[in-house]
């Protein structure tokens, strides 16, 4: 059959419109990593729109020699390291548990887990009790209150219940505990669904502000994206600069007037975003099958 | 009973850290609600502060707080409006494209601004929108008009919010619906172009027609959120210029209750949306026994 012209019209248009949206995606990125590469007061001129000017690597030398930066850094990593594995380890522990069909009391144990997804206290009780734990203020506070994520452990649920139960009987036949189940038989056969869960904990931990922003006022335990927050309303270069201990690119003060704010910071929000711009094409192909298993159908 | 209890001993210690972490972080904090009827100062203990009855409600009788709660239902409204349609259209455009590579380019393309914070976008707001060589400003200025304060104006709040909401989670929405797409029969395309339906006329009776599922199940979801607007996206977007339309009830109570310290008023304003949201979770899952036989849970 041959294509008549209004379709060719239809599916050419289809394809110039999802071209402009790649386009509005990639751009973004692409503008703010020429902004940054390029000199501060040259870029102020405008006219800068996809590869840097007046080529420089001062603003990134200037972000990277940032001791508060790099501390904010090494915060994130931290948390989101320990955060992903303990998140991960108490929910399919968790999930694990009650994918037991018999066991006693489970209805109780799982209405007393869905009550949580349909009722909260709000956020001034949880910060009270924040305080009372004498959480604030503390490294903990990124760990502890995300550690169990109720979603995330009915999805695992759904996923282990859907193992055959034969493989698990005749692990028990020979005399496999629950222990031993676990980690030969539901572990290994999870392995996809462990990786998307992983992802999607660790890109909440990676992109978090909120916790640091409100539930620690100590600088040196706020994580890149809190620090983010606090210079995107910032109106002067000082709140970057203020504890650079790169002197020698300081020093460069012919350089210092080419800085600009917006320079600065289009670097800043590069080096926090660059991490999920690299393993994002490595992780796609788990977190599309995460969904899917974790979605409605069911 | 116990022998039985016994016999799962494992299970249960493995159930107890979700269990005791559950009552931490949420059951604790909800009985932590009768700060809304207490006069309560952080540093003195909830259960010795004395009762005051409904003053904590007070804010019922406040100018601001409607201001907010406009502010929260208009918003919320023009993102649903905006925000249901596109991924079920996007989803139709993307299974339209036969070339299998660049349709695999366009689906990652468009799942990435899902994975960077509201802050991140916050900048990329900025880095165009800026009045001082905003790319966006420069295009409006190179067409001889005035530029456009557009993070710092009260008109443009709404629409740069909805904007940016649709950039950033249109393409990840799309997963579903492309899923559900996936699944249809391909023999009902087959006999439609036998028949000498065009592609509008397949979209309407073949596609359509078998995501509906899917599109009813997205739409019961989207219900309970109706009266919850992300901080996460607003808190970065507000100033001291937009205020007036960006205030919505996250962030009055975060304002109100850790910022200035009105615990008690922070948390009857919580409580009262808390319990909006409840109602509003249950009767979806009515609606939804009622239109797909079963419910939520």
């Amino acid at each position: 059959m041959r294509p008549n012209a209004a379709e060719t019209v239809i599916q050419s248009l289809i394809v110039a419109l999802l071209s402009l949206m790649c386009l509005s995606v990639l751009y973004p990125f692409l503008y703010m990593l020429a902004i940054s590469l390029n000199e501060g007061a040259d870029a102020a001129k405008g006219g800068v729109y996809l590869l840097p000017r007046a080529f420089t690597l001062l603003n990134y030398e200037i972000v990277l020699g940032n001791e508060v930066i790099r501390h904010a850094y090494l915060i994130t990593i931290a948390r989101t390291a320990a955060g992903t594995v303990s998140g991960l380890f108490v929910t399919l522990l968790v999930a694990f548990g009650l994918s037991y069909r018999g066991l006693p009391l489970r209805g109780v144990i799982l209405s007393y887990i869905l009550i949580t997804m349909l009722f909260n206290g709000g956020l001034v009780p949880y910060y009270i009790q924040l305080n009372n734990l004498g959480l604030l203020n503390t490294f903990w506070v990124y760990i502890l209150p995300g550690m169990f994520s109720v979603w995330n452990m009915f999805v695992m649920l759904k996923f282990i219940q859907g193992i055959p139960e034969a493989l698990i009987e005749s692990a028990e036949m020979d005399g496999a505990g629950p222990v031993r189940v676990l980690l030969q038989i539901i572990i290994p056969l999870s392995k996809p669904m462990l990786a998307a869960l992983g992802l999607f904990t660790a890109v909440g931990h990676w992109n978090d502000w909120f916790t640091g922003a409100f539930f620690v006022t100590d600088q040196s335990l706020i994580p890149v994206q809190t620090f983010l927050q606090q210079l995107l309303a910032a109106s002067d270069i000082s709140a970057v600069l203020g504890s650079n201990t790169n002197q020698e690119a300081l020093a460069r003060s012919s350089q210092m007037q080419n800085i600009t704010l917006m320079s600065i910071k289009m670097a800043v929000v590069m080096v926090s975003a660059l991490p999920i711009l690299c393993v994002y094409p490595f992780l796609q192909k788990y977190f599309v099958k995460g969904v899917l298993v974790g979605s409605v159908k069911g | 009973m116990y022998a039985k209890a016994y016999k799962y001993r494992w299970q249960y210690l493995m159930i107890l850290p979700g269990v005791v972490l559950l009552f931490l972080f949420h059951y604790v904090p909800m009985a932590g609600i009768q700060v809304a009827f207490r006069d309560f100062q952080i540093g003195s203990s909830i259960w010795s502060s004395p009762w005051v009855g409904m003053d904590n409600f007070a804010f019922l009788g406040e100018e601001q707080f409607w201001t907010v709660v406009r502010n929260t239902l208009y918003i919320s409204v023009l993102k649903f409006f905006f925000g249901f349609p596109a991924p079920i259209l996007l989803a139709l455009m993307i299974n339209e494209v036969t070339h299998s590579a660049f349709r695999r380019f366009v689906q990652s393309v468009s799942y990435l601004p899902h994975f960077f914070s509201w802050i991140v976008v916050a900048y990329i707001l900025q880095a165009f929108l800026t009045l001082d060589g905003g790319l966006v400003n420069q295009a409006v200025t190179a067409a001889g008009a005035e530029p456009i304060f557009f993070l710092g104006s009260t008109e443009w709040f709404r629409p740069v919010v909805i904007a940016s909401g649709l950039w950033k989670e249109t393409g990840w929405n799309t997963i579903l619906y492309l899923a559900a797409i996936t699944t249809i029969d391909p023999q009902l395309y087959e006999a439609a172009k036998v028949e000498g339906a065009g592609k509008l006329a397949q979209i309407r009776h073949i596609t359509l027609p078998g995501i509906m599922p899917t599109i009813s199940i997205v739409l019961i979801l989207s219900i309970p959120s109706l009266i919850t607007v992300g901080m996460d996206q607003i808190y970065p977007l507000m100033n001291s210029a937009n205020m007036e339309v960006a205030d919505v009830l996250d962030t009055y109570v975060l304002r109100s209750g850790l910022q200035q310290g009105y615990f008690g008023m922070a948390t009857a304003v919580g409580l009262l949306s808390s319990v909006i949201s409840l109602v509003l979770v249950v009767t979806t899952n009515q609606l939804s026994r009622r239109m797909n036989g079963e419910g939520l849970w």
